[in-house]
């Protein structure tokens, strides 16, 4: 298991990936399509959202409904999702029904309908959900962020901006679908139980058309800022903070892991140990890796009652300063052991391993082997993540804060 | 696959399904113990206690703890709910013999006053987390007046009154009453050696001692009672429906989870078609909450305030064409497509299987395989169904309501 990808091009330059897992009876499957946010035409913030949802209201023969019954009746679980770079669309589902799924969504890729009557509800489905996000402050303070950390296009909102979505016209928006949704620029995945042969030979006939294209490049701006406040009459002041660090294919990529591990691996790790088991300062704290392939930072977020607001990014960023003056044998040998045992873990579920393959195959245009990647970090050390850390300073911490109450940013 | 099972004679039983196939496999304590089995007084306690047992040990410090889970990699975790607290660890094979004896020692945990008033400052910041979330918000205050002073009404996380008032010494009383091994189930599922995991939990916990416990297992139809609540930072209205179910040990279980995926899956549902499908509602849904000796149909629906009135017309005329004419035979295929594609993909990941194994025990007793489950999902009919729908019908609810001031 994980030990060596199928991958297939098709003469349009489409890439085709895939991993046989033994043990499942499942299969997973994603198509990775390069229309996301940061791409939408300037104005059209949330149209990405907005085609994630009309593509799926008829295509080729199936209207709206049909096409829904088509998909249900195949017991599939459809995921969707738009960040930056993607809109990714894909299911997990018993093997057997893997070709029809295949099928259905080479319709909704290359022949959606996209009638103007189903426009306005896919619109104001979107209108909603960014208006939704106003209840959701733990969701929104980490969108917001994004917002303020990357340059401009990347951290732009997958979800958009009411303004630009309420302008939204289905000409325009049919026009991005025309542009964007290139096979040849788009990356399947499928892990679980499949015959890749059998495979090659259904998105050849079904994608094999079409031209060549080439990406667009991305221009980046400035970063938007350093600190913002969103005020809100909430019980918690949902705090978000990012710093940036090294992209995937870094030579300090490993090392960033494990630095990110060291803060907030598991339960002893520091910023868990530090905020929450010996002051009590929040239930939710914790500090991720978040990568795009132009830039990439360490998302931080903590929710906490208005008068503790200040102490817990007081102690946060202490420790973030802290973590370069020094870490202990037995902290690398925790984050060592927690980032490999939750790979192999992941390995064991089709859909993860999907993601994984699609998204290494973007981020470094191959995929890695789960040995190559234990080996990469069982080759760090104490002193290879503290060398990277006094190297690279955090420094730059970008702050969005929502709730009731302000605070300062040393 | 392979089931076995050993009841230890203060009562403890440990359970155990072998796949020899999974990469990992999964280990955990199902407590029957929630917050229907505490009274006012204490309301909140089973959800800190289960904090408080990762407190550690006479031996054992807080810290000595999450270190020795996180030298193994274990994922781990634990949830409360009304009726169970259940603590898991999902490991390599290699280290679930250690991860299984340090759950057995954390089952018998010290309760240090400090610990009991530092980890207070936590739950209070966990129950202020959730106010801000009013989807989950509502459903705390629909499951109060539906169940109308039944105890399944009683909220997981207590209020920020009781946990202020409550005592390490309450607490104590409590654990004594209910962490006793004839009130637990051991359970393992994936790659591991049946009889090396047997032997640790006899030796490791063969010296607890046995007590009698109760529970309150009164069935409910519950209220038919409508609130709503103004807050002037809402931006949407957040709807809560509950109507009665059947409970975790009936049959008509199945019929049930089949029922709520036709009216209240994500997609593909008549609330979908009806609801999201058009925008009238960006969220509408429907579980179905199988519980000890009762059960409960829970809908949750998220729109604007000038949607809400039309979105409850639209679920009333939904409700009604299910009374007058049933679900089809097309609706079931579905959602029986949808409800065994779910339980396959579940039960691929021994932490999932676990969850089906330790439930099954505490709810019947009984070891099911997922084929035992796929064959009586297969099994329902439009006729289960539909008398289901005459014996539960989901039109007669609870109501809250929770928005922006008018």
């Amino acid at each position: 298991m994980g030990q060596g990808a199928d991958k297939h091009k098709l003469s349009n330059g489409m890439v085709l990936l895939g991993e046989r897992m033994e043990a499942v009876e499942s299969v997973a499957f994603g198509f990775v399509l390069p229309a996301g946010a940061a791409v939408m035409p300037s104005g059209c913030c949330g149209a990405a959202n907005v085609i994630a949802d009309w593509i799926f209201r008829g295509a080729g023969v199936r209207d709206n409904r049909q096409l829904g019954d088509a998909l249900d009746g195949l017991g599939l679980h459809r995921s969707a999702g738009v960040d930056s770079a993607h809109i990714t669309i894909g299911a997990v589902l018993e093997a057997s029904n893997l070709s029809a799924a295949i099928e259905l969504y080479g319709d909704i890729i290359l022949r959606a309908r996209l009638e103007d009557g189903q426009f306005a509800p896919a619109r104001q489905l979107a209108i909603d959900g960014v208006k939704g996000l106003d209840d959701d402050p733990r969701h929104k303070v980490m969108l917001k962020l994004r917002e303020q950390f990357y340059p401009e296009p990347l951290g732009r909102s997958a979800a958009g901006e009411i303004g630009e979505l309420e302008t939204l016209k289905p000409e325009t928006t049919k026009r991005i679908v025309a542009e964007t949704f290139s096979p040849s620029r788009t990356i399947f995945s499928v892990a679980g139980k499949y015959d890749f042969d059998t495979v090659v030979g259904w998105m050849e006939k079904l994608f094999g058309e079409g031209k060549k294209s080439r990406a667009k490049s991305l221009t980046t701006g400035d970063r938007p800022g350093r600190y913002k406040h969103i005020q809100n009459e909430g019980t918690q002041v949902h705090i978000g903070l990012m710093m940036p660090t090294v992209r995937p294919g870094d030579k300090d990529y490993y090392n960033a892991r494990l630095a990110v591990a060291v803060l907030s691996g598991g339960m002893s790790s520091r910023l868990f140990t530090e905020v929450r088991e010996k002051r009590g300062l929040c239930y939710a704290v914790g500090a991720q890796y978040h990568a795009m392939k132009e830039a990439a930072g360490i998302a931080c977020y903590a929710g906490t009652t208005p008068e503790k607001a200040q102490q817990t990014i007081d102690v946060i960023i202490t420790e973030f300063n802290r973590l370069a003056e020094g870490i202990s044998e037995e902290e690398i040998q925790r984050a060592k052991v927690g980032l490999k045992s939750s790979l192999i873990m992941q390995s064991e579920s089709s859909s993860s391993r999907a993601g994984s393959i699609a998204g290494d195959y973007y981020m470094l245009g191959r995929v890695r082997t789960l040995d190559e990647i234990k080996a990469e970090i069982d080759r760090t050390s104490v002193d290879s993540v503290l060398d990277f850390l006094r190297r690279k300073k955090f420094k730059e911490f970008t702050v969005v804060t929502i709730g009731p109450r302000e605070i300062k940013i040393g | 696959m392979e089931f076995k099972v050993h009841k230890l004679a203060n009562g403890l039983t440990v359970i155990g399904e072998t796949n020899k196939s999974a990469e990992s496999c999964a280990v955990g304590f199902f407590v029957r113990t929630g917050s229907r089995d505490e009274n006012l007084q204490i309301n909140g306690v089973s959800h800190f206690l289960e904090h408080m047992v990762f407190k550690g040990t006479e031996r054992l410090s807080p810290f000595a703890v999450n270190e020795h889970f996180d030298r193994t990699g274990a994922q781990y975790n634990a949830f409360t709910s009304e009726e169970n607290t259940v603590f898991y660890a999902a490991v390599l094979p290699e280290y679930l013999a250690e991860i299984t004896k340090l759950w057995i020692e954390m089952m018998r945990p010290a309760l240090r006053t400090e610990d009991f008033n530092i980890e207070k400052q936590v739950i209070k910041e966990e129950i202020a987390m959730y106010k801000d979330q009013p989807n989950y918000d509502v459903l705390d205050r629909c499951r109060l007046l539906y169940f109308d002073g039944h105890p399944c009404g009683n909220s997981v996380l207590g209020s920020e009154e009781a946990i202020d008032a409550m005592t390490a010494e309450q607490m104590r009383e409590y654990f004594a009453a209910r962490y006793a091994p004839n009130n637990m189930v051991a359970a393992v599922a994936g790659n591991f050696e049946w009889n090396q995991i047997r032997d640790i939990v006899e030796s490791g916990c063969g010296g607890w001692g046995s007590r009698d416990v109760k529970r309150e297992l009164a069935d409910t139809r519950g209220s038919r009672a409508k609130n709503r609540i103004e807050k002037a930072s809402l931006a949407r209205e957040h709807i809560c429906l509950m109507s009665p179910g059947t409970s975790a040990q009936s049959n008509r279980r199945f019929a049930a989870s089949l029922l709520s995926m036709i009216v209240g899956d994500d997609v593909g549902s008549r609330f979908f078609w009806e609801l999201v499908d058009k925008a009238i509602a960006e969220v509408a849904s429907m579980g179905f909450d199988s519980m000890d000796g009762t059960g409960v149909n829970c809908t949750y629906i998220r729109c604007s305030k000038d949607n809400a009135h039309k979105a409850m017309e639209i679920i009333a005329n939904i409700f009604a064409g299910l009374a007058k004419s049933g679900v089809t035979a097309d609706e079931l295929a579905k959602a029986k497509n949808k409800v065994l594609s779910a339980l396959v993909i579940k039960n691929e990941l021994p932490m999932g299987r676990l969850v089906d194994l330790g439930f099954n025990w505490t709810y019947l007793g009984q070891y099911r395989t997922v084929e035992q489950d796929v064959a009586a999902i297969k099994a329902v009919t439009v006729a289960d169904i539909n008398a289901l729908l005459k014996d539960y019908p989901p039109g007669e609810f609870a109501q809250f309501s929770l928005g922006p001031a008018n």
